[in-house]
């Protein structure tokens, strides 16, 4: 029955939490006995190195003992914190990291766009009775409780999934905003006008035609929440403008279908009609 | 231009504190740089007011123009308002392109339909802010401008901040008004109000500090390690407990300064427990009661409560629960189980 059903539910949330666990065991075990392994060789050297000298008996004056390698202690500990730092920065590198709390577990998503690390998200998730979200620092335009709804009690992988795709499109679309306002403001009329998902996108800039300039407005519209490329463009323009513009509006149109918003202007010389 | 309108920005300039109301007109933008120069801003206000008044004659200002001005105003300075936070739901799950022209229109147009004397500005902020200044009047009077409702929304959340004015009875045609604009399907007052608007959006918008548990290190401050007193003489006695209360509050306050909050009330509706053998009261009825805890900065001090010997910690879930709850009006009933805690939203 349904209770049956959450049971199992939450005996895999508990197994998903629990190899989590064991595997940062693993680690944690293997990084210790790496250090060890450090010390144990630098002990050994010292220890060659005594025997050495002992062998070549008492040295006179000249020959000043130097003495061997610093306690090791320090620099196993350097190094001990060298490696765990690397470790945690792979974690952030992933995009999502995780983190066992005393109810749960504590997630982190860390955005990127083309390399561009951007924004960090946390989500506190409570383990019992079943899987809620007892905090998170998601913006609130993220459709987050509708994909918890769907996701979070079945799927946590997929959970995560889904939210890691609508947070890192949404800063790919306001990265991509914001590059083409501060870099191409001199050949957009105005600004860019956008909302707080960046899904609708709307601003004018001129086209210049057998030396008459005309003035294009775009709409960009990202049906997809989880794509940072608009699923449709509508590029509109004055009703005066000669029939040969409507081919370079396609053309344009194409164009912000396929490649990123701040490098779309770079093409505009190579397409019809050059833009001003 | 009218009468009202130049009495309007006259009491409009007076309010400006004298040394911003040179960048205010600025970005008023109605004036231009001639005009703007040719005023003297070291004089008495009373007299700065006058000139611009002169100059906004000169410009034929209408209401419109000086209902802009009064946002700037208040964009600037919303702490002298108090603020709600209304909350809005949809049932559809499509995705909704928010479209600023639109949004507008519908507005306006269901406003006006129901009301044919009312002044409506719209501004944006770079912040996807979007300011709503409404003048309300009557079928027979004209809006009066000194009693305006201000809307704050960003597109595509589900809240709204409203500093309504004293005529309640136009706030159901407001909520419907946004409903139909942002294409929301029911709103509900929630329980949270401040004057500080921006702490408002911090606590909804979940933009506060909150200290999560992570491995990627946001570097580890070097904590002040002030030597406690140069006099080694001098010993901490119970350093572990002072050092438990700085953890324990670090969880639940997080590093970053907190939303501002005036007050939280609790109003309780508890019986009251008593030894059966003293029966205080006759009738077994729920003792009602109201606690209010007022401070300029209320989570700050709460936050500095265990710190300075006033309170143990950890602190009532009660008062921590605050921000994350996004509420500061508490309905205290009486709950069959460990915790008296009813967390009624009505």
């Amino acid at each position: 029955g349904v209770f049956a059903h959450l049971e199992m539910l939450e005996a895999r949330a508990h197994e998903a939490a629990v190899k989590q666990e064991e595997m940062e065991q693993q680690e944690e075990k293997l990084a210790r006995l790496r250090a060890r392994v450090e010390e144990l060789r630098l002990q050994r050297d010292e220890l060659r190195a005594k025997v050495d000298l002992q062998e070549k008996g008492q040295l006179g004056k000249e020959g000043v003992v130097s003495k061997p390698a610093q306690p090791s202690a320090r620099a196993v500990l350097e190094w001990k914190i060298k490696s765990i730092k690397a470790m945690l920065e792979v974690f952030y590198l992933t995009g999502i990291s995780g983190k066992l709390t005393k109810q749960g577990v504590c997630f982190c998503i860390s955005t990127a766009y083309e390399g561009t690390y951007l924004d960090s998200y946390y989500l506190d998730l409570l383990t019992k009775p079943e899987v809620q979200i007892y905090r998170h620092s998601v913006p609130v335009f993220i459709p987050l409780q509708q994909i918890a709804k769907k996701y979070l009690q079945t799927d946590i992988r997929r959970f995560l999934s889904v939210l890691y795709d609508h947070l890192n499109a949404y800063v790919g679309r306001r990265y991509q905003a914001e590059q083409l306002q501060e870099h191409f403001s001199d050949q957009i009329e105005g600004t860019v006008q956008r909302n707080s998902l960046c899904n609708l996108l709307v601003f004018n800039y001129n086209v210049s035609c057998k030396s008459r300039t005309f003035p294009f407005n775009v709409r960009l519209l990202y049906g997809d929440l989880c794509c940072s490329l608009p699923t449709e463009v509508v590029i509109s323009c004055t009703p005066n403008a000669p029939a040969s513009l409507a081919e370079t509006a396609a053309a344009h149109s194409d164009l912000f279908r396929r490649v990123a918003l701040h490098r779309v202007f770079g093409f505009f010389s190579s397409a019809e009609g050059s833009v001003d | 231009m009218d009468e009202t309108v130049a009495e309007y920005i006259r009491r409009t300039i007076l309010r400006i504190p004298r040394d911003e109301i040179k960048t205010m007109l600025h970005k008023w933008g109605f004036l231009s740089e001639m005009q703007l120069q040719n005023i003297n801003f070291h004089q008495i206000k009373e007299n700065i007011s006058q000139d611009v008044v002169q100059l906004c004659e000169e410009n034929s200002a209408d209401i419109k123009q000086a209902a802009v001005l009064d946002i700037i105003y208040n964009h600037i300075y919303p702490n002298k308002r108090v603020w709600s936070v209304y909350q809005m739901n949809k049932t559809g799950e499509e995705t909704d392109f928010f479209d600023l022209k639109d949004f507008k229109k519908k507005f306006k147009r269901l406003l006006r339909s129901a009301l044919k004397n009312v002044t409506i500005n719209f501004r944006e902020y770079e912040d996807n802010a979007i300011w709503i200044r409404i003048a309300w009047g009557t079928p027979y009077t004209k809006p009066n401008q000194y009693k305006t409702s201000y809307v704050v929304y960003h597109s595509q959340t589900p809240y709204v901040f409203i500093s309504a004015s004293v005529l309640k009875s136009n706030l159901p045609l407001l909520c419907q008004a946004l409903l139909v604009a942002s294409n929301y399907s029911d709103i509900r007052e929630m329980e949270l109000r401040s004057h500080s608007l921006n702490s408002l959006k911090d606590i909804v918008f979940k933009r506060y500090s909150q200290n999560f548990q992570t491995y990627y290190p946001t570097p580890l401050q070097e904590r002040n390690v002030t030597p406690e007193s140069a006099d080694i003489r001098i010993i901490q006695e119970n350093k572990n407990e002072r050092e438990r209360i700085q953890r324990v509050n670090r969880e639940v306050f997080g590093d970053g300064p907190q939303p501002k909050l005036e007050f939280a009330q609790y109003k309780l509706e508890t019986m009251f427990k008593s030894d059966p053998k003293m029966d205080v009261l006759d009738k077994r009825e729920p003792f009602r009661c109201l606690v209010k805890f007022s401070s300029p900065h209320l989570l700050e001090s709460l936050k500095y409560l265990a710190p300075a010997g006033m309170a143990d910690a950890p602190l009532s879930p009660l008062l921590t629960c605050i921000p994350r709850k996004a509420r500061n009006y508490f309905r205290i009933r009486e709950k069959k189980g460990f915790f008296p805690g009813s967390f009624v939203s009505p």
